[in-house]
């Protein structure tokens, strides 16, 4: 079916499916077929942000003071970090967009890629601070093969979704041939694509960042990179919201609450799903390995640090019916609910300079207990 | 409050804590010093999903973390009858 900008058909968008229904027309949120997408909209526009507005200024100094081992650490996590949200930045609106069929849902996709981008711009924003000329550490993202191993797992799903997609938009099912590969194109194939793709992206954000930010948060816990540590509480923050999307996005299709082939097709892929889980569990695992392989840092090391991500992939795979396949009952990193924690996002102190927070939050009467905590 | 009025969570391993006043479900959890998962806060991330086993809960913000019939989110939510819970 030929993609339209405007659909002019007039169709119920409470009776579209999520995927692979009409093209949306009408950007409306009235009524919604799935209300959930625009809680999160509202949620996530309420979480804005500026890159900007954290001063990282003093990171520069503690950053000198790491050991060779410690900023291997850090630089690495940053790379891979800037992988995951160059990729985040863009998938989602090419992969999704062209088959949504509910306008919350579309602006959900939207809003979601649109903080992705706020995350990129982040990186730089770091970056710029610790190196005068940051070329070399973007640069070595593309070449370096730690990170291309796990770029490629990460992108190719949507590749994937992203080109039989073109093909039946342009050409229809049946079978086509390109540069003399033959195609089979279905509306069951492009189905379970799409699944397999969505539980690749669920995956992604549920804990490809964890290994990083577990290192992010024990550096600030030795009070060193705390303008960093900031910025990765908020990406954290945002990351938790999208992670909230695609889990409910999967258990609707699961539950029948939706498209009831995507139920069929979820009960099909099931193992499939598993093991793209799985296998990103253990690719954060060999990345802890590639972390520490110069020596480790104060209060992480890589065998806690692959424990934790066991932990929150019990959790997580839990959320998505994939039971808990890991056998770590408490939490290995307790200190890092503190900064997980969006109530602490708002109200520390040290969070006063980020102006964006307090709009909205000012009471309109100030006394002088309200500066109690401060010295000036 | 009267004795009588305070209203119990039951845990599946038998052990009760009290649902406090002006405390969300997590918070009198961890008054109690329960371990109980955690991230947001806020109703949002589902970290602290947990099977309500009988009794219900009012929630003080809506949940947007995806959970099941039977799951309640601890961390925006009081007991408003006497409860029974399971901590995944
Ligand atoms: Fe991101
Ligand atoms: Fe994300």
């Amino acid at each position: 079916m030929k993609y339209t900008t405007f659909n002019h058909n007039t169709t119920n968008p409470l009776s579209e499916p999520m995927f692979f229904g009409n093209p949306v027309n009408v950007a409306r949120y009235d009524q919604q077929k799935h209300p959930i997408f625009e809680k999160l909209i509202e949620k996530q526009i309420s979480f804005f942000w500026r890159p900007e507005e954290v001063d990282v200024s003093k990171d520069r100094i503690d950053f000198q003071g790491l050991s060779t081992s410690e900023k291997h650490i850090f630089v690495s996590n940053l790379k891979y970090q800037t992988l995951l949200d160059s990729v985040q930045g863009r998938s989602p609106n090419i992969a999704f967009l062209p088959i949504v069929s509910l306008p919350e849902l579309e602006t959900w996709v939207e809003t979601w890629s649109f903080y992705e981008t706020i995350h990129s711009r982040s990186y730089t924003h770091i970056l710029r601070n610790l190196f005068s000329d940051p070329s070399e550490v973007f640069e070595d993202i593309v070449v370096n093969e730690e990170i291309k191993r796990r770029a490629t797992d990460i992108s190719k799903y949507y590749d994937d979704l992203i080109f039989v997609t073109q093909l039946w938009q342009t050409q229809g099912e049946g079978t086509h041939v390109v540069n003399g590969t033959k195609y089979q194109v279905s509306m069951r194939e492009l189905k379970k694509k799409l699944y397999l793709c969505m539980n690749s992206v669920n995956a992604l954000e549920a804990i490809r960042f964890y290994v990083s930010f577990a290192c992010t948060f024990a550096f600030a816990e030795r009070e060193l990179m705390e303008g960093n540590s900031k910025i990765i509480r908020l990406i954290a923050r945002d990351e938790n919201l999208h992670l909230t999307s695609t889990q409910h996005i999967l258990n609707l299709w699961a539950r029948g609450k939706d498209d009831p082939e995507m139920a069929e097709i979820a009960e099909e892929c099931k193992d499939q799903a598993e093991a793209i889980f799985l296998k990103a569990v253990e690719q954060e695992k060999q990345w802890a390995e590639y972390l520490f392989q110069n020596g480790s840092m104060i209060g992480l090391n890589k065998e806690i640090l692959c424990q934790y991500v066991e932990f929150i992939a019990n959790h997580r795979m839990a959320a998505i019916g994939l039971g808990q396949p890991f056998d770590v009952q408490s939490n290995p990193l307790p200190w890092m609910n503190n900064y997980l924690n969006s109530d602490n996002v708002q109200v520390a102190p040290q969070e006063a300079e980020i102006s964006s927070y307090l709009v909205g939050q000012i009471d309109s009467e100030v006394n002088a207990d309200d500066f109690g905590d401060f010295d000036l | 409050m009267k004795p009588s009025d305070t209203l119990r969570i039951t845990l599946e391993t038998g052990e009760i804590v009290e649902q406090q006043a002006d405390k969300t479900l997590l918070e009198s959890l961890e008054a109690a010093g329960q371990e109980v998962h955690f991230h947001c806060r806020e109703g949002f991330c589902g970290a602290c999903r947990t099977k309500l086993l009988c009794g219900t809960v009012k929630y003080l913000t809506d949940p947007l973390a995806f959970i099941d019939d039977d799951e309640i989110l601890p961390c925006c939510c009081v007991a408003e009858q006497d409860i029974k819970i399971k901590l995944l």
